[in-house]
């Protein structure tokens, strides 16, 4: 099917696009429309005004300044896939977006659009989760910073208020001694995760637990922290045991889903698998 | 697709099947219920607005209410139709005095069909949670407001829009606190 008629608005600017944002009520913001499209096409999104925000001028960089990395909304996946700057200092997120879909839509997503979309097997809620960022947001009124724990709210739901534009996702730079990983079980015809466990740890000089910070993606109705099993890990010595014993806890505080791909009970499963898999390699890359 | 959950909602048995009941309540706290007109006995056609994130649509069908056991248990039929899809479901639910409140518990089969069935089917469960959870924070909103005196709005009246924009933040807030582990 092809969409149902709507009206395309292109501003050069934020304030054009925020403003046009608080004027039509049902308008939906464009970016790489990897998300919105497909929805669109089906005829189960039929927005009215489609502000495409990828004549806005830097909305896609790549940054670091005074300790943190700055990543504009509108970065596609391929631009943190293969930037050289996170590929030394936060190398989870380039490993996440190669993940992501399929080269094509690598070269058209953003990130922004996905945080926003917030799919709830989607790569980036996980990525951002474990690296502990914070979302930055716009609108006419003013900006504010969500951390990334407040962001995604429920399935598809975020914190993004009706007039909002996401703008930056802002990521501290992991410390020395500080190893990442994303681990996915694909569903071979989507692509989507029906689990994706990203984990970023950091050990202290003794090998004992300093940080740690893990997003589970797919198997709930929202990407969240898994904060049962940062408790097992935190100050305690590292080793497998230790990091398998902690990953039993994956799946504790959800509600796993269950659909045709998995049942709750695998989905489960999945998480404390991969949970484990994804502390040892993270841990291994120390 | 099995649907089964509880939920406490404040006060006696009788009170909240009362509550429940109230064809005006419903209209009230099924999420973007925008019309829901008596057609018989217990049985209403209802207009539906509902969706998540960029995914909205129109559903228009009908709601029965049957084997009604005065404050312990009915049973509810729903049906709706719209362009992403349409549902059809049946659940029972119960009523249980539990230290002075009541303990609601529900257990129901829904089938859905059409474009969101078969595109969006691992999102169906979750969809369905979220409006059951909806449809609960905005009783226990609508049960805060109320002393029990009758609401005054005449039937098939749609509900303050600002009334739902309530019910939305306070469910998406309770969700907030409890990923983050606060206590209610």
């Amino acid at each position: 099917m092809i969409p149902t008629a709507f009206e395309y608005l292109a501003p050069t600017t934020l304030d054009e696009a925020l403003s046009a944002l608080s004027t039509h009520e049902d308008a939906k913001i464009l970016a790489g429309g990897h998300s919105l499209i497909p929805t669109m096409k089906l005829r189960l999104a039929s927005p009215r005004y489609l502000i495409d925000i990828s004549r806005i001028s830097d909305l896609a960089y790549i940054r670091e300044s005074g300790g943190q990395i700055s990543i504009g909304a509108a970065a596609t996946h391929y631009m943190v896939e293969s930037s050289g700057l996170l590929k030394q200092k936060c190398p989870l997120l380039p490993e996440t977006a190669a993940y992501i879909g399929d080269v094509q839509v690598r070269n058209k997503g953003t990130i922004g659009g996905s945080l926003a979309h917030a799919d709830p097997a989607a790569d980036w809620p996980a990525a951002v989760l474990a690296a502990g960022a914070e979302i930055r947001v716009r609108s006419s009124q003013g900006e504010r910073t969500v951390k990334a724990e407040d962001f995604f709210v429920d399935m598809m739901t975020t914190a993004l208020r009706p007039n909002e534009i996401l703008t930056e996702i802002r990521i501290p730079v992991p410390p020395p001694r500080t190893g990442s990983a994303y681990e996915k079980v694909k569903q071979p015809a989507s692509g989507f995760a029906i689990v994706g466990v990203a984990v970023q740890i950091t050990l202290d000089a003794n090998r004992s637990c300093q940080q740690v910070q893990i997003g589970i993606t797919g198997l709930a109705s929202k990407a969240f922290r898994a904060t049962g099993v940062e408790n097992e890990l935190k100050g305690k010595v590292v080793n497998d045991q230790v990091l398998a014993q902690a990953a039993q806890k994956a799946a504790e505080g959800v509600e796993p889903l269950s659909d045709i791909h998995a049942s709750a009970e695998y989905r489960a499963h999945l998480a404390r698998v991969h949970t484990r898999r994804a502390l040892q390699r993270a841990v291994s890359r120390i | 697709m099995k649907i089964e959950g509880s939920h406490t909602l404040k006060g006696k048995p009788e009170k909240v099947w009362n509550t429940l009941t109230n064809p005006d309540v419903l209209a009230k706290c099924i999420p973007g219920c925008e019309k829901l007109e008596k057609t018989g006995e217990d049985t209403y056609s209802a207009t539906l607005n509902m969706g998540i994130g960029s995914v909205k649509g129109t559903y228009t069908g009908q709601v029965k209410l049957t084997d009604k056991q005065p404050y312990s248990s009915y049973k509810m039929l729903v049906e709706g139709k719209g362009k992403p899809g349409f549902v059809k479901g049946e659940g029972v639910l119960n009523l249980q005095e539990q230290d002075g409140n009541t303990l609601v518990t529900y257990q129901g089969d829904a089938q859905v069909g059409g474009t969101i069935a078969s595109v969006g089917q691992r999102m169906v469960q979750g969809t369905a949670k979220m409006i059951i959870g909806q449809f609960f924070t905005a009783l226990d909103m609508l049960m805060e407001q109320q002393s029990g005196a009758s609401t005054g709005a005449s039937p098939g009246a749609p509900p303050p829009k600002s009334f739902f924009f309530k019910v939305a933040l306070r469910y998406f807030w309770n969700q907030i606190k409890q990923a983050l582990g606060v206590k209610n």
